[in-house]
């Protein structure tokens, strides 16, 4: 009965969420994503059979399947560990009513696993259970296979929140993690020690052997356990959240701002907001991983004829801080906008130092994706022309574009795949930015040459460094026109 | 100091705020009261230029506030959380709001030192950051924050409310002195029908948007607003 309640309660609290209505456009997109993406797992799922067979001559797709369990549960869990939200029921105003606690943490342990996005992978293992398994062996066997795999599901869900609850995750625990993996894969490669062996003869015993389905389970319960012993020990709201918001405070010296006067003073402002806010962190580890986007595309030739595809990509790694952070450029401030507007901050002051900002960090990514000079002379010079280009054309469409950005953002709402604040203008805002420049490059190349695209693109970049008063000036005229809707769509919280 | 002329501000057909003339003199105390949803926060937002008003303006010594830069400098004005910068500590905040005003550093820690009395020894020097505080003391930084630039204009949006009562007290006083030695033109809403009269000399009632009683603060104020309130 109570269940039902809590239940009932979670779903009105989704529903009566402000925005729900107006972010139906988001979740629409996010759900053709979604039935994308489901589309491929069920192909990879079907053709997983004929792919592992190939891949190996002894071995069996089931058992080279097993060899990876071990893999993809360490994967999960390390994925589980940085994505997966905590989930939270509002403590405080239940723990004053007479409900036994413990139903409260089962409710709030056991919510996790109705997770649709958990058992995605399903999508992958049951085609290959039914189309594999069951041919090399028996039906019995497949069902096995498929609960073995739910049950993984369920421990690293579990042991994910615990770890995440008593360690959190930080830059420090983030570096170990990869470290662990980046170690065992090296075992396996280096043939010390097979984590791929003891998979096999572990999930080998789990999936053939009839009692074997009790070893997976009892993991599970044992991290359930773990849940429910690391809330008996911090019983109080207070304790807990202690431990939460324990970060520490980014205190680095900021003073070689001090001489750029109220502009520096503005950016040293948003380095510490950037630097102090959960979600703002975790854009920068992201914008890590984006770096080594060019690591991919670079080296498939596939892509090396294909000069909008390229000069997207060195244009998105140049500019890549800048556009993760342009793009909700004034949204950032939202908490404290009206404190910015009432303060001795004329609009062209800020719009100045937020200039300058993504001016520092365009200037940052274009030196760290250097190495990608390696690959070629054509890489250079794709580089130079995005970056002047960014710094001529897209920072002025950020700062033009973002005033239609009038959602509040909540800063401390962590980590990645936070679509909070995102609507469907969000996206109108990105795509003329993204893909303009991709559609300029593929028509000009294919009508003169790529040398002559990247010179048109640089030499509309220099027009715009050259014009940078009166385009500020515009950005600042279409700032104070949208000030009212900013500071009132800023005003409604969630 | 500010001249309001043919003011309105209409949400979804309904007026909230309605001023056809309203002059405020410079060093005048001005308290602003009235029930919920009488305007009183819509008018100072107006004024602070967050809000586009429907019809007329609003000027601060003869300038314009809407889209304008130059009130910014002689205004101070705390209505909300929302005019704190709160992933800052309350000395972070001050030094960021007083570099706005061009001030060195000497002179913020000297600012600083004149609010200890008033901040009771709870909030500087405690390297909490000033969303960890309480709402009373998120107040106090607030105001105190809005007295840096040292302002010919005041804006406080009911500075008494969540305050303990000593710290009221010291408000009221603090604010009285601020107007005989600066002569600091202020605009205070409040709830508290005793402490406005205590410290505003002129006292105006809204009412749906509507001014119904505009009165210069005497003996018998507190009696006739009481009475107006009373139900």
């Amino acid at each position: 009965m109570l269940i039902i309640h809590l239940v009932s309660q979670e779903w009105k609290k989704n529903v009566r969420a402000q925005g729900f209505y107006r972010n139906l456009a988001v979740s629409l997109l996010l759900g053709i994503f979604a039935l994308y993406m489901s589309v491929i797992f069920l192909f990879l799922g079907f053709s997983l059979n004929e792919l592992l067979e190939k891949a190996h001559n002894t071995l069996n797709p089931t058992e080279l399947f097993n060899g990876g369990m071990l893999y993809i549960l360490l994967c999960g869990l390390a994925i589980r560990f940085f994505m997966q939200q905590l989930n939270t029921v509002n403590l405080p105003p239940y723990q004053v009513l007479p409900i036994k606690r413990s139903s409260l943490i089962n409710f709030l342990l056991l919510k996790a696993l109705f997770s649709p996005l958990n058992y995605f992978l399903l999508l992958v293992v049951v085609p290959f259970a039914v189309k594999s398994v069951v041919g090399y062996y028996s039906a019995a066997v497949a069902v096995r296979f498929v609960l073995s795999f739910i049950f993984v599901v369920w421990f690293n869900s579990f042991m994910a929140s615990f770890l995440k609850r008593k360690y959190g995750s930080n830059l420090l625990s983030f570096l170990l993690v990869i470290a662990v993996l980046g170690v065992i894969v090296a075992l396996e490669y280096f043939e010390v020690f097979s984590l791929f062996h003891v998979s096999k003869s572990v999930f080998g015993f789990i999936v053939f052997k009839p009692y074997g389905l009790i070893l997976p389970l009892a993991a599970a319960s044992f991290a359930f356990l773990l849940n429910k012993w690391f809330f008996a020990q911090n019983f109080y709201a207070e304790r807990f959240n202690r431990k939460m918001q324990g970060d520490k405070v980014f205190n680095a010296n900021l003073s070689f701002l001090d001489r750029f006067g109220v502009v520096g003073e503005l950016i040293a402002l948003e380095i510490k907001l950037i630097l102090r806010h959960k979600r703002t962190k975790s854009m920068l580890y992201l914008s890590a991983f984006f770096l080594l986007y060019g690591l991919m595309f670079y080296t498939q030739p596939v892509y090396a004829s294909n000069s909008g595809m390229l000069f997207f990509i060195a244009m998105f790694m140049t500019g890549l801080l800048m556009f993760m952070y342009g793009q909700w450029v004034v949204s950032w401030d939202s908490a404290h906008f009206d404190s910015l507007m009432t303060k001795n901050v004329p609009v062209k002051t800020y719009l100045s130092a937020n200039y300058y900002l993504l001016l520092s960090f365009n200037v940052l990514c274009f030196v760290l994706t250097t190495p990608y000079f390696y690959f070629g002379m054509k890489i250079v010079y794709m580089h130079l022309a995005a970056f002047i280009f960014n710094t001529g054309v897209n920072i002025y469409l950020l700062l033009y574009l973002c005033t239609y950005n009038t959602k509040r953002i909540d800063l401390s709402k962590a980590s990645a795949m936070n679509y909070q604040g995102t609507t469907f203008k969000s996206f109108l805002i990105v795509l003329p930015i993204m893909f303009v420049p991709m559609i300029l490059v593929t028509v000009i190349s294919t009508f003169f040459s790529m040398t002559v695209a990247l010179w048109v693109l640089t030499i509309l970049g220099f027009a715009g460094i050259v014009l940078r008063q009166p385009i500020l000036k515009l950005c600042v005229n279409q700032f104070n026109n949208r000030k009212y809707k900013l500071a009132e769509g800023f005003r409604q919280g969630e | 100091m500010i001249q309001v002329n043919k003011l309105t501000k209409v949400y979804n057909g309904v007026t909230v705020l309605n001023l056809p003339l309203l002059t405020i003199p410079q060093g005048e105390s001005f308290g602003l009261v009235g029930n919920n949803g009488a305007g009183k926060t819509t008018f100072f937002r107006l004024i602070l230029d967050l809000i586009e008003a429907s019809d007329g303006e609003v000027s601060i010594e003869g300038q314009k506030v809407m889209r304008n830069d130059s009130w910014k400098t002689m205004t101070g004005s705390f209505l909300d959380e929302g005019f704190l910068i709160d992933f800052l500590t309350p000395e972070e905040y001050f030094k960021f709001v007083g570099k706005l005003h061009h001030k060195s550093e000497g002179d913020i820690t000297e600012f600083q030192d004149t609010m200890r009395d008033f901040f009771n020894g709870e909030i500087l020097e405690t390297k909490k950051l000033i969303r960890d505080f309480s709402k009373g003391n998120q107040k106090k930084i607030g105001i105190a924050a809005a007295l840096i630039g040292e302002p010919k204009l005041l804006i406080l949006d009911e500075p008494f409310t969540a305050l303990d009562p000593s710290s009221q007290i010291r408000l009221k006083r603090f604010l009285t002195d601020l107007q005989t030695r600066f002569n600091m033109t202020m605009l205070i809403s409040s709830h508290d029908l005793n402490h406005v009269t205590e410290v505003c000399k002129r006292i105006v009632v809204l009412e749906k948007g509507k001014v119904v009683k505009d009165i210069e603060t005497g003996e018998d104020t507190l009696k006739e607003l009481e009475a107006y309130f009373a139900v």
